[in-house]
C-alpha cells in the first residue's frame, strides 16, 4: 500500500463503520455487533497508522495529498485532504492508539447499557476517529477548524450520552457552548489570516499589522478547547458522560487538539513574541490553579479531570517557552497515562457504583490487577522517577528555564508537588482506605477492559523511551541529564507523594491546610463568574431585544395599521347618507372648479 | 441555447398542475395529492436537468424568449445563470418535500394544493425571469397566495398583552391567523410598491423601451437615479427577505402558516427578497449599491445579531425558528453588502443553505406540532424516546443553522465572514460570528428542552415518528444539506462564475468611488 492509501485507509475505515452504524438501524440495534465492528475498525485503524508511522520513520518524506473545496473567482483558495509528516503520524498513532483500546474497553463498559445505546454510542466513536483523524492530517488551518468543529460535535453528543439525564444534558450543551465561544475566536483569526495572506497555511505568518492578532485569536479557540483558565469551566463537568468517552475525548485527545493546533501552526506563533510569554504565564497558572482544584475533589473524574486541565497547563507553557519538543513530548506521555488513569477509574467506578473515592476503600485487595494498572499510571502522572511523565515533565521544565520564564517555571514547579499529593490522595483513599460498603461486592473488571489498560500500563510506564524518537520529529538530539531544575522537579514530586502518604494513608498528620481555601475552590468561583456574566449579561439583553421587538418594534408596526383603520372611519363620517351633504359637497367643487378656472386663467 | 424549453417546463409545471387540479373533484385525496407530487417531481428533475447541464463557463443559459407587449419592449424572457440555477434547485426541492410534508391535511386540501402550486409557479419564475416587468409579475404571484393560505389554513396563537402598544393588541387581534395573514400581506405589498417605484424609475430613466434586464445593465443609468432607486428596492425587496425593522410580519407569519407554507416561505421566499436586492438592486445599480453598502451592511448585522438575541428570547417553536430565519437571513444581506467575490458567493450559498435548513426544520416543526398539538418548548421534554428520528434531524438542522462544518450553512457562513472582513467594515465579520455563537445558545437549548430530559409527560401519548411519506421531506432536505455541506462546488462554482459576471461592474464604481 501506498502511505496516501494508508492514510486514507486511516480515515476511511471508521467512515465507513459510522455510516453503516448510522443507516443501517438493524445493526446499530443489534448493541454488541455493532460494538465490535467498531472496535474493530478502531484497531484496524491503529494498525493502518502504526504502519504509516513505521513508514514515516523509515525516512519516508512528507506527503500532501488535497482535492480542491472551495473557490474563489475561479480559484481554489480552501482544500481538503492529509498531510502525513512525523508529527501527523505521530500522533495519528497515538489517537488511533488510545481510540482502539477504549473501545476495545468499552465492549465491556457499556455491556450492561440497553442495545440500541450501545450502539448509538459507537457510531460516535467511530465519527469521532474520523474527526480526529482529519484534524491531525490536516493540511491547512481550515481543515484542522473544520475536523476540531466536529470533535466538538462528537464531545457534545457523547457527554450527552445518557441524554434523558438532565445533568448530561446541562453538561453537553455547556461544553458545546463554551468551546463554540472559545471557536469565535479561532473563526476570526482564520478569517483574518485569509484577509491577510489569502491562503489557511499552517507554515506562512500573517504580514504587519495583524502578526500578532492572528494567532493571538486562535489561541482563544486553543484556550477553550485545551481548557485553559478560565474557558475550563466545561471540562469538569463533561465528566457525565460514560467514564471511556472521558479517557479518549476529554483527558488524551480531543483536549490535546488545541496543544496540536500551536504545534502545527508554530510559524504564526513564534511570529508573535509576546503571545508566547502571555501562554507561558496562562500555562503555568492553569496548572497551578487546576492541581489546586483537584486536591479537594471527591469524585475521583472530577479529580482527573481538574488534573487534565493542569497538565494541559504544563504542555501550553512549554509551548510559550519556544518548545516544541517540551510540548508535544508531554502530550504524548499524557495521552498514554491519562487515558490509563481514566479507564482504571472506570474499572473502579464498574465495581463499586459510584463516583466517589470514599465509596471505593479497600478496592486494592477486591481489583488488584486494576489498582496496580492505576498506580503505575498515578505514579507517571506524579512524574515518578522513570515513568514516563517523569522525563516529558522534566524536559517542559527544563524549556522553560531554558527560555528564563522563571515565574512560570515556579508555578509549575508547585504544580507538580500537588499534582503528586493529589494524585497519592486517590490512590491513598480509594484503593487502601477503610473498606466501603459499596466496595465489599466489587469484581475485577473483565479481559476486555484489563487487556486495553495493560497496553496503555506499559506506555506509561516505558513512554518515556519516544523521546528519542519524537525529538527526531524536528531533527533535535534528545539527551535526558538531571539538570538542577530536573532534581528539584523529581524532589518536590517525591515531597508531595510522601506528605499525601503522610496525610491519607498513614494518617499521621491530620491537619487541613487553609480550610478557607477548600471552601473557596468547592463554591466554584470560576463557574460563577460567568454564570454570572450569563446571567446578568447575555440573558437580560436577550429579553430586552426580545421585547423591544415584540412590543415597540412590532408596536410601531400595528400602530400603522390602526392609524390607517382609524383614518378610514374618520373618512367614512364623510358618507352621511344625507342627500343634502352630498348636493352641498357638489356644489362646494362646483365653486372650486370655478375659482381655479378664473384664476389660473388670470394667471 | 437550449432546444427544449426546460425553464418552460419547471416553471409551468405547478401551474398546469393547478389547473388540472380545479377539475378534480373535491374530496379525492389521492388523485389530488398524485397531481400535485407528480408536478413537483416534474420541476425538481427539470431543474437537476438544467443543473446538470449548467455550462461552467457561465454567462445566461436555457434561454427562451416570447414577447407579451412589444410596444413596451415587455417579453416572457427565461434563462439562468448560476445564480439563477442554485436557487432553481433549492426551490424545486423545498417543494418537493413540502408537498410531501402536508400529506396529512385534512381541510379543503385541494385548494390548498392549487394556491401552493400557484406560489410556486411565481417562484420559479423570478429565479429565471430576465425581465423586469415579467419578474415583477411572478414576483406579486409569489407573494399574494400567502394570504390566503395563512388566513384560511393558519394556526392561531395566545398572545401575551405588553408593552406601550398593547392596546393594539386587543384592537387589531393580534396572534390571530387573520392578522398574521393581513400583516404579512400588507407589509409585503407596501415593499412591492417601493420595487415598482424603483423599476418604472430605472426603465424610464433607461428611455422606457424595455424592461429587459440586460437592457438595463448596459444602459448606463444616472447617478441621481441610481441613489434613490436602489434603496427603493432595497426597503421593497428587502422588506421579504425579513430586513429589520421590517421583519415583523415574519415570526407572526410563519407561526402562523400550516406547514408546507412556513417551508415554502422561510425556505424560499425570503431569498426572493434577498435574490432580488442583488440581481435587481445592485447588479442593475452599480453606483447605488456602491454608495448604499454601508448602510446595508450595519442593517444586516442588525438583524444578524438582533435576531439571534430575539430567537433566545423565544419560548415558542415557531417563532424561535422564524427569528433565526431573520438572522440568518442578515447573513445574506451581509454577503451582499461585502461587495466581495466570497462574500456575494456566501450570500446566495447562504440563500440555498438556509432555505434547505429552514425548509426542514419548519418541516419537523410541522411533525412535532401535529403530535403534540403544542409549541411551549417548556412543556417539552424527552421526545426522543418516543420520536428519536425527528430528534436527529432536529439536531441536524440546527448543527447547520450554528455553522457545523460538514453541513451546508457552515460553507455559507465561512465565505461570508470572508467576505466581510475584505468588504467595507472589517468588523462585520465579528458580529456575524457573535450571530452563530448566539444561535449555538438557542438551537441547543431548544433541542435539550424538546428532545433531551426526562420521558415525555403524561399528556404527551401521541408522540411518533415520522410515517410513511412524511418520510421524504426530511431525508430529501437533511440528505441535501449534508451533501453539499461536504461538496459545496456541485453548486458553488456556478455561483462563483456568475458572482464573477455581476460584480465586475461593481466593484469597478466602487474603485472609482474611493479613488475620485
Amino acid at each position: 500500500m501506498t502511505t496516501l492509501s494508508l492514510s486514507l485507509a486511516v480515515l476511511g475505515m471508521p467512515l465507513a463503520c459510522f455510516v453503516l452504524l448510522a443507516l443501517a438501524w438493524p445493526l446499530r440495534h443489534a448493541g454488541r455487533v455493532a460494538g465490535w465492528l467498531s472496535a474493530g475498525t478502531a484497531v484496524a485503524s491503529f494498525a493502518a497508522s502504526a504502519a504509516l508511522l513505521a513508514r514515516v520513520l523509515g525516512g519516508q518524506g512528507p506527503l500532501t495529498w488535497t482535492v480542491p473545496w472551495l473557490v474563489h473567482g475561479g480559484r481554489t483558495i480552501a482544500e481538503l485532504g492529509v498531510h502525513v509528516d512525523g508529527i501527523s503520524a505521530s500522533m495519528l498513532a497515538v489517537v488511533t492508539l488510545v481510540a482502539a483500546s477504549v473501545q476495545v474497553y468499552s465492549l465491556g463498559y457499556m455491556a450492561s447499557e440497553p442495545k440500541p445505546d450501545q450502539g448509538r454510542y459507537f457510531a460516535w466513536h467511530s465519527l469521532f476517529i474520523v474527526a480526529m483523524g482529519g484534524l491531525v492530517l490536516a493540511p491547512d488551518l481550515l481543515q484542522l477548524f473544520l475536523a476540531w468543529e466536529l470533535v466538538g460535535l462528537c464531545s457534545y453528543l457523547l457527554i450527552g450520552f445518557y441524554w434523558t439525564k438532565p445533568s448530561a444534558g446541562r453538561a453537553a450543551v455547556k461544553a458545546f457552548w463554551v468551546t463554540k465561544f472559545a471557536d469565535m475566536g479561532l473563526l476570526l483569526g482564520l478569517v483574518v489570516l485569509y484577509g491577510a495572506t489569502g491562503a489557511f497555511s499552517f507554515e506562512q505568518a500573517a504580514p504587519d499589522p495583524v502578526t500578532t492578532l492572528v494567532p493571538a485569536l486562535l489561541f482563544v479557540g486553543v484556550m477553550g478547547k485545551s481548557a485553559q483558565v478560565p474557558l475550563h469551566i466545561w471540562l469538569p463537568d463533561a465528566m457525565e458522560g460514560p467514564t471511556p468517552v472521558s479517557a479518549l475525548l476529554h483527558a488524551a485527545t480531543m483536549v490535546a487538539a488545541g496543544v496540536f493546533l500551536v504545534v502545527r501552526a508554530y510559524p504564526l506563533f513564534e511570529a508573535a513574541p509576546a503571545l508566547l510569554t502571555f501562554m507561558a504565564w496562562l500555562g503555568a497558572i492553569t496548572a497551578l490553579v487546576a492541581a489546586v482544584t483537584a486536591v479537594v475533589q471527591d469524585d475521583i473524574k472530577k479529580v482527573l479531570a481538574y488534573s487534565t486541565c493542569s497538565q494541559l497547563g504544563y504542555m501550553v507553557a512549554a509551548l510559550g517557552s519556544g518548545s516544541l519538543l517540551g510540548g508535544y513530548f508531554h502530550l504524548t506521555t499524557h495521552a498514554f497515562f491519562k487515558a490509563l488513569l481514566f479507564l482504571g477509574a472506570g474499572a473502579a467506578i464498574h465495581a463499586v457504583h459510584s463516583n466517589s473515592i470514599h465509596d471505593m476503600g479497600g478496592l486494592w485487595t477486591k481489583t488488584r490487577a486494576s489498582a496496580v494498572l492505576f498506580i503505575a499510571g498515578a505514579l507517571a502522572l506524579a512524574g515518578f522517577p522513570l515513568f514516563a511523565g517523569f522525563f516529558s515533565k522534566d524536559l517542559a521544565l527544563e524549556e522553560l528555564a531554558h527560555a528564563g520564564h522563571w515565574g512560570p517555571l515556579g508555578l509549575l514547579l508547585a504544580a507538580a508537588g500537588l499534582t503528586a499529593f493529589y494524585m497519592t490522595r486517590v490512590v491513598a483513599i480509594a484503593f487502601f482506605g477503610p473498606p466501603s460498603e459499596k466496595a465489599a461486592h466489587a469484581h475485577e473488571a473483565p479481559a476486555t477492559m484489563l487487556l486495553p489498560m495493560a497496553v496503555l500500563g506499559l506506555l506509561a510506564v516505558g513512554g518515556g523511551l519516544s523521546g528519542g524518537t519524537l525529538a527526531g520529529l524536528w531533527g533535535q538530539p534528545y539527551h535526558f541529564a538531571l539538570t538542577p531544575v530536573g532534581i528539584a522537579a523529581t524532589l518536590v514530586g517525591l515531597g508531595g507523594i510522601g506528605l499525601g502518604v503522610l496525610r491519607y494513608g498513614t494518617r499521621s498528620w491530620t491537619g487541613d491546610l487553609l480550610p478557607g481555601l477548600r471552601a473557596f475552590i468547592l463554591s466554584g468561583p470560576v463557574d460563577r463568574f460567568w454564570l454570572g456574566a450569563w446571567r446578568q449579561g447575555l440573558l437580560p439583553v436577550a429579553r430586552a431585544v426580545g421585547w423591544f421587538d415584540r412590543y415597540v418594534i412590532d408596536g410601531l408596526i400595528n400602530l400603522v395599521g390602526v392609524a390607517f383603520l382609524d383614518a378610514g372611519r374618520r373618512v367614512r363620517a364623510l358618507q352621511t347618507g344625507r342627500a343634502q351633504d352630498y348636493v352641498l359637497a357638489v356644489l362646494l367643487g362646483v365653486v372650486a372648479f370655478v375659482a381655479w378656472g378664473v384664476v389660473g386663467g388670470a394667471g | 441555447m437550449s432546444a427544449f424549453p426546460w425553464l418552460s417546463l419547471v416553471v409551468f409545471a405547478p401551474l398546469v398542475a393547478a389547473l388540472v387540479l380545479l377539475f378534480v373533484p373535491a374530496g379525492s385525496r389521492s388523485t389530488t395529492r398524485v397531481v400535485a407530487i407528480a408536478s413537483t417531481l416534474v420541476s425538481l428533475l427539470g431543474s437537476l436537468r438544467v443543473a446538470l447541464g449548467f455550462d461552467p463557463a457561465g454567462g445566461v443559459q436555457f434561454r427562451e424568449r416570447y414577447p407579451l407587449i412589444e410596444s413596451l419592449g415587455i417579453a416572457l424572457d427565461l434563462g439562468v445563470d448560476g445564480w439563477g440555477v442554485s436557487l432553481l434547485l433549492l426551490t424545486s426541492i423545498i417543494i418537493f418535500a413540502g408537498a410531501f410534508a402536508t400529506w396529512t391535511l385534512q381541510e379543503r386540501d385541494k385548494e390548498f394544493y392549487i394556491l401552493l402550486l400557484a406560489l410556486v409557479c411565481g417562484v420559479f419564475g423570478v429565479f429565471v425571469s430576465l425581465d423586469l416587468f415579467v419578474f415583477f409579475l411572478f414576483y406579486e404571484i409569489a407573494v399574494l397566495p400567502m394570504y390566503l393560505l395563512i388566513g384560511i389554513w393558519g394556526s392561531t396563537k395566545k398572545v401575551a398583552e405588553a408593552g406601550p402598544f398593547r392596546f393594539l393588541f386587543r384592537l387589531l387581534d393580534v396572534g390571530g391567523k387573520e392578522y398574521a395573514a393581513m400583516k404579512l400581506t400588507l407589509m409585503l405589498l407596501l415593499g412591492s410598491a417601493f420595487i415598482l417605484l424603483g423599476i418604472l424609475g430605472m426603465v424610464d430613466a433607461a428611455g422606457g423601451g424595455s424592461f429587459s434586464m440586460e437592457a438595463l445593465a448596459s444602459a448606463d443609468l444616472p447617478r441621481g437615479l441610481q441613489l434613490w432607486a436602489f434603496p427603493a428596492l432595497w426597503l421593497g425587496f428587502g422588506t421579504l427577505a425579513g430586513v429589520f425593522p421590517f421583519h415583523t410580519w415574519s415570526p407572526d407569519g410563519h407561526a402562523s402558516a400550516p406547514t408546507a407554507v412556513s417551508m415554502l416561505h422561510a425556505g424560499v421566499l425570503m431569498k426572493l427578497g434577498a435574490f432580488g436586492v442583488m440581481r435587481v438592486g445592485m447588479v442593475l445599480l452599480p453606483e447605488g449599491a456602491a454608495a448604499w453598502a454601508g448602510v446595508v451592511g450595519v442593517v444586516a448585522v442588525v438583524n444578524v445579531v438582533y435576531g439571534a438575541l430575539s430567537a433566545m428570547r423565544q419560548s415558542d417553536l415557531k417563532y424561535i425558528i422564524a427569528y433565526s430565519s431573520v438572522s440568518h437571513m442578515g447573513v445574506v444581506m451581509l454577503g451582499a453588502a461585502t461587495l466581495t467575490v466570497d462574500g456575494w458567493n456566501g450570500a446566495v450559498f447562504q440563500m440555498f443553505a438556509h432555505g434547505l435548513m429552514t425548509g426542514l426544520f419548519f418541516a419537523l416543526v410541522g411533525l412535532v406540532y401535529e403530535r403534540a398539538h403544542d409549541r411551549e418548548i417548556g412543556n417539552m421534554g424527552g421526545f426522543a424516546k418516543a420520536m428519536p428520528a425527528v430528534a436527529v434531524f432536529f439536531t441536524i438542522a440546527g448543527l447547520s443553522s450554528l455553522g457545523m462544518p460538514g453541513l451546508a450553512g457552515f460553507v455559507a457562513e465561512l465565505l461570508v465572514f470572508l467576505g466581510a472582513w475584505g468588504g467595507p467594515m472589517p468588523w462585520w465579520a465579528l458580529a456575524g460570528i457573535l450571530g452563530a455563537w448566539i444561535t449555538a445558545v438557542y438551537v441547543l437549548r431548544a433541542v435539550r428542552a424538546i428532545f433531551w430530559g426526562q420521558g415525555p409527560p403524561e399528556r404527551y401519548t401521541h408522540l411518533h415518528d415520522p410515517r410513511g411519506p412524511e418520510w421524504v421531506a426530511l431525508v430529501v432536505l437533511a440528505g441535501c444539506l449534508i451533501l453539499f455541506g461536504v461538496a459545496p462546488r456541485l453548486i458553488l462554482d456556478d455561483i462563483d462564475v456568475a458572482t464573477g459576471e455581476h460584480l465586475a461592474p461593481v466593484t469597478a464604481v466602487a474603485a472609482e468611488q474611493v479613488t475620485p
